[in-house]
């Protein structure tokens, strides 16, 4: 099924309009007015997964509300103040969601579009890269810690500074290495050529990324002017 | 096109470099450096590309010319649209996680127009046969697409000349094939190769002379001819690898007397919904070396973690001398060397490293000392193991799993990235843990290892 995916200037409007709307709203049960463009704009892009799951977080986080709000529930760890505050900031979260989702690609030329410096979005494209790579390093410790024995309860308790030992050096020295490749391999292609940076991923606005613009705008307007800012 | 005349280069950091360098390579021809491992080969390449000393540091003296002009006054990015460099561990390189990002990537960086990238990027994406790989991350590519990709990220640039630095390290026969298909193309399209290699015989028909790098010196040149001729005897004393490419390794599947040490039934694997393998026999007895070979991706990695009792099976049982063995069971007899030996060591000290989780009895420690003879690891004893050599690296971890007294070893590409006195001490150290009654499982690519040490030979599909 084919994507049809927002520009990154799009969704990053989004996210804008969801976080003043969000940080001056009058009444934070009325923050689905921000949700239902939000959701919308994922099913927009057919992104259902995300949809989905967000959804139903959505749904449960409604029904606390709903308990707590008609029926006094009250729950020892999870308590209002964190239901209402996951429930306020969903809109934020999901358009997040959406941005950061985007293939870093997409993003890196957003960021050359919008002049930003290269080594910000050399910076942006290594961070991508980072964090798959740094769990499959410790994937790769744990397992050896492993085979070496090295993870038994006994050892763990016994020695919980030596523990966390065996798991830092490794991965520091690997991390180190790893840092040290990528910045040969940067700048073996050309990372520091001066200028701007030119870029595979189409950066144009289309009407749909103006469309979109225009229903976040509208969306935040009608919500800030339904009691006023708070 | 390449030229170094009367050229030393000495690392900052260390004394290592190379002296009195004296190389012409003309345009379109493909030299090849080898030579044992620390010898000064990927000096070389650094010195072409420009990496050395813009990016390692050091002391450069005499000329080295680049399309007959001295380039050391240029910026390193200047360098970067003449030379394209391929390395030796692909997936370390990569900087985006798809794969139009990471061919487009150098194209990006030299801010050429935008539809001009995408022709070239989906050219080289086409020409790298990479097509069908567009939705998938990078990080469950097999090696040899990993190393294709690399090579299209490279190529999208169209730089007139190409170092690899032991391109072949990580690939498979089928990989090396499509690596050598398209280093042929490009040679026909009038470009220059200076590729640094241990494995030899695939280069035999791509490369126009073979350059011996020794102690940081050049010591001789042959034509792909010579090489063929040499004996077995001189091959051995110049550490290199085989130069014909060997008859495909023949051996009978893994058969023994009594009760093996490790046998697996029916076992399965999966991840998600896609099954790696299912239905699984295999057997292994005590004293003989067998060669899990397969093509890369095929799951040979997991199986290997599987029967080490680092991973669990989906379905199946694996029993260790006759016995059904849970995974901690199966971490008491087996012991798994990785390939990356990146992750595998944990102290300041090759000897504490040897010695890791084990008694100091006097036994211990004799039988410590006698490891790090036997492996060329003795002047290192007090040294950092990350400050090791690759080879060196891959020998501790052997020798850590050999003082472990665990019976079944299971070896994971031991030789990958090993110049041929390496992998003979690798060989001989299998063989003799067999002959003393050890089980020993060793996946590899690696024809050259089958031969001298493996006994049987199990395809995984």
């Amino acid at each position: 099924m084919e994507r049809r995916s927002l520009a990154v200037l799009a969704k990053a409007g989004a996210v804008l309009c969801a976080m003043v709307g969000v940080s001056l709203a009058p009444d934070a049960l009325q923050t689905w007015l921000l949700a239902a463009p939000a959701f919308g704009q994922l099913l927009y892009q057919r992104k259902l997964r995300l949809a989905l799951s967000f959804g139903a977080c959505y749904l449960l986080l409604s029904l606390l509300l709903y308990g707590i709000r008609f029926h006094g529930l009250r729950m020892v760890i999870f308590s209002e103040f964190y239901v209402l505050m996951f429930f306020s900031l969903m809109p934020v979260f999901v358009t997040a969601w959406d941005l950061i989702s985007t293939p870093p690609g997409e993003l890196s030329a957003a960021l050359s579009q919008i002049h930003a410096p290269t080594p910000v979005i050399l910076g942006m494209l290594v961070v991508f890269r980072f964090f798959p790579t740094m769990k499959a390093e410790l994937r790769g410790v744990h397992q050896s810690m492993k085979n070496r024995r090295l993870t038994g309860p006994a050892q763990v308790l016994c020695h919980p500074a030596v523990t966390c030992e065996y798991v830092l050096v490794p991965l520091l020295l690997r991390c180190l290495q790893i840092a040290d490749q990528l910045s040969v391999s940067a700048v073996a292609r050309g990372a520091q050529a001066p200028g701007a940076r030119g870029s595979y991923a189409a950066t144009g606005i289309r009407a749909k990324d103006l469309a979109w613009l225009g229903i976040w705008a509208a969306a935040t307007a009608l919500f800030l002017g339904m009691g006023g800012p708070a | 096109m390449i030229r170094f005349a009367h050229t030393c280069f000495q690392y900052a950091d260390s004394g290592d470099g190379v002296e009195d360098i004296g190389l012409h390579v003309r345009k379109g021809e493909c030299v090849v450096l080898t030579g044992p491992s620390g010898n000064g080969k990927t000096t070389l390449t650094r010195l072409v590309n420009g990496l050395a000393p813009a990016f390692y540091a050091g002391r450069l003296s005499g000329a080295v010319e680049l399309g007959g002009r001295d380039r050391r006054e240029e910026p390193l990015w200047q360098r970067g649209r003449l030379v394209g460099s391929v390395f030796q561990d692909p997936k370390s390189q990569f900087f985006s996680s798809q794969l139009a990002g990471e061919v487009a990537f150098a194209c990006e960086n030299y801010g050429i127009p935008h539809d001009e990238i995408v022709s070239r990027t989906d050219a080289a994406i086409r020409a790298f046969r990479l097509e069908g790989l567009r939705d998938r991350p990078l990080d469950v590519l097999s090696s040899g697409e990993k190393q294709r990709t690399a090579m299209a990220s490279v190529c999208a640039l169209d730089p007139p000349v190409l170092v690899c630095d032991e391109p072949t390290a990580n690939l498979d026969e089928q990989g090396i094939r499509e690596l050598r298909d398209a280093l042929l193309q490009f040679k026909r399209e009038g470009r220059t190769l200076l590729i640094a290699e241990h494995r030899l015989a695939w280069l035999v028909g791509l490369a126009d002379r073979f350059v011996y790098v020794r102690e940081g010196r050049l010591r001789w040149e042959k034509t792909p001819e010579q090489m063929l001729g040499m004996t077995e005897e001189e091959r051995e004393r110049l550490q290199l690898r085989s130069v014909r490419e060997g008859a495909p390794a023949a051996l009978p599947p893994p058969t023994g007397e009594g009760v093996p040490a490790v046998s697996l039934e029916g076992l399965a694997c999966g991840r998600g919904r896609k099954c790696i393998w299912e239905d699984l026999r295999l057997a292994a007895w005590p004293g003989r070396v067998t060669a899990l070979t397969g093509r890369n991706g095929a799951g040979k990695t997991t199986l290997a973690k599987i029967l080490a009792g680092l991973e669990r099976p989906s379905r199946g049982e694996i029993r260790i001398h006759g016995r059904k063995a849970s995974p901690a069971q199966r971490r008491k007899h087996c012991w798994y060397s990785a390939n990356d030996t990146g992750t595998q060591f944990f102290t300041n000290s090759v000897s504490e490293e040897l010695l890791l989780g084990l008694p100091r009895t006097q036994a211990v420690l004799d039988r410590a000392r006698a490891l790090l003879r036997r492996f060329a690891l003795y002047a290192y004893k007090d040294a950092h193991p990350a400050i090791l050599s690759g080879g060196q690296k891959q020998r501790l971890a052997i020798a850590c799993g050999l003082i472990s007294g665990r019976e079944i070893l299971l070896l994971d590409e031991p030789t990958s990235g090993l110049d041929g006195g390496n992998m003979r001490i690798i060989a001989d150290a299998l063989r003799a843990e067999a002959d003393h009654g050890k089980t020993v499982l060793v996946i590899t690519h690696d024809g050259e290892l089958i031969r001298a040490c493996c006994d049987s030979q199990w395809k995984l599909e």
